[in-house]
């Protein structure tokens, strides 16, 4: 419940951002957020993991979109970013629990300490990867390399999967 | 163990790829920092995920329980390389209960750790149970990869069946020719007195009864009965049941078997078992201790097994039925089958009481309408079975799960004494 509670509220502080950040499609951009949300409350309900990755989508979106317009680069995107990943791991959680299985407290611990490195690591990323993106404005190439290897580091990884 | 991937990676590398490439296709910095956090988590999971290496093993304090008693197990698991969250499971079956301790729980390991997880069992309903698979599913931190085995050991705990106390129980009609508790009708070597009669060449002196002699002025000696032996046959009907719930005339059936065998192996008889069923079980009259438990072995392994194949007396082995034995019969009368076979024994002229463990207790009967009809005329037909068992010169008494067997086996005793005995 508590880790339930948690995911929403960390997707739910994402929603408000976006509404209150008076973009030209910010509404649009909140709508996308609630829906979201409701989806992943949803999903919370059913026990869909499923339902993670397309409230973090929809919720991603509807961020984008109310960025839709503005030039300089937002620097909150890292905390929202860390956000999402908050949400995500919760929600997770919160699934995977099962009430019948007696978890030692040493566990729930250390799954907590895991966690909260994982969210601060996250930030520290993200806050340098702005501060990089920011100054290397103008050599775009070099940030496209790096994200096109990326993305096929994830593809990869996600081909491996399907053959495993 | 088998290692597969859980849904969280695949949407964490599908988030990672496509939030990559969008923000390259409309060339937004945000993008990459809302796929970093997700990208991170992958690389750190993976980077971190060691195949564990774990031997699990079951073990029992007792392999053997009375029905109502705790047992102790543990699970014992170690792994040399560390585990960072491992599910252990027990199966337990039908008939075992949990009385104290986690299962299934959820623990942590290091590297070269043994741990011993202690869980108290209750044995709460007799058989033969094999306990497990345990299983066991570790995953990496971060819960990106799963891996599950089950353990190898499999314990077997038999828990025997709790026996009532009896104070009298059935007396067979016919001795045998060992040496036993039962008072032989027949007149021989024994303790107790039967008649006198004139004495002949060969008595001993110490049988003289002088004062019958004094009176008849001739020499005439005691006659006594011989302590003997009997034959006694444990029929248990395995056709078909009646349950409710955890209770069920099988089990009835089962513990009271249990108790009569003990009891007539206590007065060194020899017992024999046949479980006349959709599998035919059999053991060979025999005495002593190893005796008894081996009738309580071969009843763990009773169940109820559906068969059509039609079944009469003459698949059981000769020596099982042997002559002039006793033959106690239980059975809730449900299946034709049982039923032609009490009746083909009687026919034979075997000794046979039948206890009814009356399946009526384990179905209620419905409110009304037709289902009630059927019921009452269920009921009645009951009856008539042992009714017609009854002119057949059978003792037949109803048991329901309420009355003590010792209050069953006066009733039938009751009608064995009144009763004549008839060939049919």
């Amino acid at each position: 419940m508590i880790t339930a509670l948690g995911a929403l509220a960390a997707l739910g502080a994402t929603v408000s951002y976006i509404a209150g950040s008076g973009g030209r499609l910010s509404t649009v951009g909140a709508a996308a957020g609630s829906a979201g949300l409701v989806l992943l409350g949803i999903g919370l309900v059913l026990r869909w993991p499923l339902t993670i990755p397309w409230s973090v989508i929809l919720v991603g979106g509807g961020y984008l979109l109310a960025r839709e317009g503005n030039a300089f680069v937002d620097g909150w995107a890292a905390v929202i970013g860390v956000l999402l990943l908050v949400g995500a791991e919760l929600a997770t959680w919160s699934i995977e629990h099962d009430a019948r299985i007696a978890a030692e407290r040493a566990l729930v611990v250390r799954r907590v300490v895991t966690l909260a490195a994982l969210v601060v690591t996250a930030l520290v990323v993200n806050f340098m990867l702005l501060g990089t993106a920011g100054v290397s404005a103008s050599a775009g190439v070099l940030l496209a390399a790096v994200g096109v290897a990326a993305a096929v580091a994830a593809v990869a990884i996600v081909l491996r999967l399907v053959r495993s | 163990m088998t290692k597969y991937a859980s849904p969280k990676l695949a949407s964490y590398a599908g988030l990672s790829g496509a939030g990559l490439l969008t923000a390259l296709v409309f060339a937004r910095p945000e993008l990459v920092a809302l796929t970093a956090p997700f990208l991170l988590a992958l690389a750190a999971g993976l980077a971190l995920a060691t195949p564990p290496r774990l031997t699990i093993s079951v073990e029992l304090d007792e392999s053997r329980a009375l029905e109502g008693e705790d047992v102790g197990a543990s699970i014992v698991v170690e792994s040399t390389t560390p585990v960072d969250r491992l599910d252990l499971y027990l199966r337990l079956p039908d008939g075992v209960e949990l009385r104290d301790g986690a299962n299934p729980v959820s623990l942590h390991l290091h590297a070269g750790e043994r741990r011993e997880l202690a869980l108290q069992l209750g044995a709460a309903r007799w058989g033969a149970h094999v306990l497990g698979p345990a299983y066991a599913r570790a995953r990496d931190p971060l819960g990106l990869l799963v891996w599950e085995t089950t353990a190898e050991t499999r314990p077997e705990l038999r828990v025997y069946p709790r026996e009532d106390v009896l104070r009298r129980i059935l007396q067979p009609r016919d001795t045998q020719l060992f040496t036993g508790n039962e008072v032989s009708r027949h007149k021989g070597e024994g303790i107790e007195f039967a008649d006198i009669r004139p004495w002949a060449a060969g008595d001993p002196v110490k049988r003289v009864n002088w004062r019958a002699s004094a009176r008849r002025g001739d020499l005439w000696v005691n006659e006594s009965h011989p302590e003997r032996n009997t034959d006694v046959i444990l029929f248990v009907d395995s056709f078909a049941e009646a349950r409710h719930g955890d209770a069920g005339t099988l089990d009835l059936a089962v513990r009271a078997t249990a108790t009569l065998a003990d009891a007539y192996i206590g007065r060194r008889d020899r017992v024999g078992l046949i479980a006349f069923g959709g599998i035919l079980r059999w053991l060979v009259p025999g005495t002593g201790v190893v005796q008894l438990y081996r009738i309580v072995d071969a009843l763990l392994d009773t169940q109820i097994v559906l068969s059509y194949y039609w079944k009469e007396i003459d698949v059981i082995p000769r020596r099982t039925l042997p002559p002039n034995a006793l033959v106690i019969a239980l059975s809730p009368l449900l299946d034709v089958r049982s039923v032609g076979a009490l009746l083909d024994l009687r026919a034979r002229g075997y000794d046979l009481a039948v206890i009814d463990v009356s399946p009526v207790p384990f179905a209620p009967r419905p409110s009304g309408g037709l289902d009630a009809v059927a019921y009452d005329i269920w009921t009645l037909r009951r009856e008539a079975l042992r009714h017609r068992l009854q002119s057949a010169g059978v003792a037949v008494a109803e048991w329901r799960d309420d009355m003590p067997l010792q209050a069953v086996l006066e009733e039938v005793r009751e009608f064995r004494r009144y009763a004549r005995h008839a060939r049919v």
